[in-house]
Formats: structure tokens, sequence, C-alpha cells
């Protein structure tokens, strides 16, 4: 028995006292080992990935393709899908001819390092220069779970009201860039897209805020400006 | 509901300590949770109870310790207690990155874990070393 020396000590207590034994086990570390694996191999191919955040409807699916289809003739890109149930947004990203991975978490909330590590190693990693992961539509849980990827991109839309940031706080002190999307919308939602982009500093003053619009292509350059320089 | 997967994570390694102590009933866990992580209290003691009923650790308390963060700031070098921000809608406020010496963002040294502190147990009676 490799621990019988403290095992030894312990049992010299009488019964039916109580003790206590102090230790420190992080209950988030399985999944960050498993992070800092995935990054790892990651940056032995070379690539870049970045981890999309964002409620149901937010335009992560839309803003993914829409950046595919700007770098895909540049370098090799990937897109890994979170989807609790549905290949839909898959199958739409599919269309750009580039590798898709559909991760299905079966109800589950949030995607983990061990389902992206798997991910990983369904796709050839040659000439892949940058992949693209869709998280699931939850603004609280994917939070916690680091996936391995370089950046995070906190997707918001206009079309969720004006307290999406007053709302879900924590998930922006994590990330790198925030995309207030939908701002076509803005007027007819009477949402203030400057005070979005307020608070969000409030929280986290260096944290990059880009509004687009998806649909016209506004501030779509930008985007992919920052992500190239993550 | 994230807290599930944690009070799983936990449990596990309760049900681990618990099989290679049978001399040791286990009865209190205390958990430390820092207050940048985005973990909800009451729901992962709801969590905790509910999977460990019919477990050999049913009956064991979880008892949850807040840890409150902490930043530095590499632009002004202050260090110590986060800013907080009114600005969410319900709960108390939210600590922030924005440093509250200087205003510009500060990294997190403390307060981003959810970790076991101690196990809490009372020694069977009759134990045997080796069961």
């Amino acid at each position: 028995m490799a621990n019988e020396g403290a095992v030894q000590v312990m049992l010299e207590a009488s019964p039916d006292e109580i003790y206590d034994i102090e230790l420190e086990h992080s209950l988030l570390e399985a999944n960050a080992k498993l992070a800092v694996e995935n990054r790892a191999l990651l940056d032995k191919n070379g690539i870049t990935a970045i981890d999309f955040m964002g409620a149901i409807g937010s335009g992560k699916t839309t803003l993914i393709t829409k950046l595919v289809e700007r770098l895909k003739d540049k370098f090799g890109v990937a897109v890994f899908n979170g989807d609790a149930t549905t290949s839909n947004d898959a199958d739409a990203i599919a269309k750009q001819n580039v590798p898709v991975v559909q991760i299905a978490t079966i109800n589950g909330c949030h995607l983990d390092a061990n389902l992206v590590g798997k991910g990983l190693k369904r796709i050839e990693l040659e000439n892949l220069k940058m992949i693209f992961i869709e998280n699931i539509g939850n603004l609280i849980c994917p939070a916690e779970f680091p996936l391995g990827s370089k950046a995070r991109v906190v997707v918001v839309s206009v079309t969720e009201g004006p307290w999406m940031v007053r709302k879900h706080p924590h998930m922006f002190l994590g990330s790198q860039v925030v995309v207030i999307n939908k701002i076509d919308l803005a007027e007819a939602m009477e949402v203030s897209v400057d005070q979005l982009i307020a608070d969000v500093h409030s929280l986290k003053p260096d944290i990059k805020v880009i509004p687009t619009s998806c649909k016209r292509g506004t501030g779509l350059d930008e985007v992919v400006d920052a992500l190239l320089a993550i | 509901m994230h807290e599930f997967s944690i009070a799983s994570g936990l449990v596990e390694k309760l049900l681990d300590f618990a099989e290679k102590n049978p001399d040791k009933k286990i009865v209190e866990i205390r958990v430390a949770i820092g207050e940048f992580t985005q973990i909800e209290e009451e729901q992962l003691s709801f969590c905790y109870e509910s999977i460990i009923t019919e477990m050999p650790i049913a009956g064991s308390r979880l008892t949850i310790e807040p840890i409150l963060g902490q930043v530095a700031c590499p632009h002004c070098s202050y260090s110590g207690l986060p800013k907080y921000w009114e600005g969410a809608l319900s709960g108390p406020p939210v600590a922030t990155l924005e440093c509250p010496a200087c205003g510009k963002a500060a990294g997190i040294i403390a307060g981003e874990d959810c970790s076991i502190k101690s196990i809490r147990y009372v020694q069977r009676e009759n134990a045997s070393v080796d069961r």
C-alpha cells in the first residue's frame, strides 16, 4: 500500500472522534488540465483556436460563417459546433466546405475541454491555422470551463435587450473580444449600443468591443483583424 | 447548470477517499468557492445532496466558504480587493477587472478556483487496516 505511513497514523485515532484532513483539491482542475493539453496540441500545430460564447440567437453561427467566408481562402479553417441536440448549425457551416466537427452535448449546458480534445483527434490538424469553436448557447455555464482556446469571444445582440451585460457580467471577465451584433436593429429595439459598450468596459477596461451587423457586413473586417491579432 | 458537473467531481473524489479509508465515515466536506467563479452556492449544495443519496457518503454535509477575489494591476502596481460594480441587475455587486486605483485593466490573482479544503470524518470503531 503506497500510503501506508499516512494511513497508519490516522488509524491511531480513537474511535468516534471527529477529525479533519486538510487538503487542497481543485474541482476545476480536471478540465483545466485537459484545456492545457488541448492548447499544447494546438500550439504544436500552429493553430489558433477561438471560443465563441453567447446566447441562443445572438448570431454566433452567422458570425462564424461570415468569418469562415472571409478567411478560408487565406488559410486552413475548421469549425467545432457545440449543440445540445441538433446539427443545424454544423450543417449550415459545412456549406462553406471547411472541416466541421459537431459536438453534441446531449443537453449538457457547456462544452468542456474533454469534448474539444476528442474533436481535435477527429480532424486533420495539418494545414489548419484557425479553429472556431461555437460554444453552447448559454451565457453562464461555459465561463468555468476553458477549452484550450487562445481567446474567448462573447457575442451579444441588441435583440436580447439592453441588459445582457448587466445580467451576465461574469462571462465577460474571461473574454478578450466582445461582438455586439445586429446593430442594424438597435433603433427598432431602442437599445443603446454605447451603453452596452460602457457596461462591458466597466467590467473589463481592456476588452475589445466591436459592434457588428452580420446581415449588412458592418464591423466584420474589424472582427477579422482582432482575431488575426490574437 | 454547471454546478452539477462540479458536484459530480466532488462526489467522485469523496467516494475515492471513502473507498481507500473504510475506517472513516465522512461527515462534512468544506469547499471554497472563489468570487470570480460563477458557481452558485445553493445550487452546488442542492446538486451535492441530490447525488449522494444512497451512496456511502450519504448524510455528509457540504459547507461552503466564499473566497474574496483579489486583483493586481500591471499599470500602477495596485494589489488587493477588486473594484465592485453596482450595475448588476440583482444580487450583490460584481467584482470587476477595473483597477480600483487607476481604472485600467487589472488581472486576477485570487478567487478563480473552486476547491476542496478539508474532509471531516469520524473514526469508526473496530476499524480494520486491511479490509
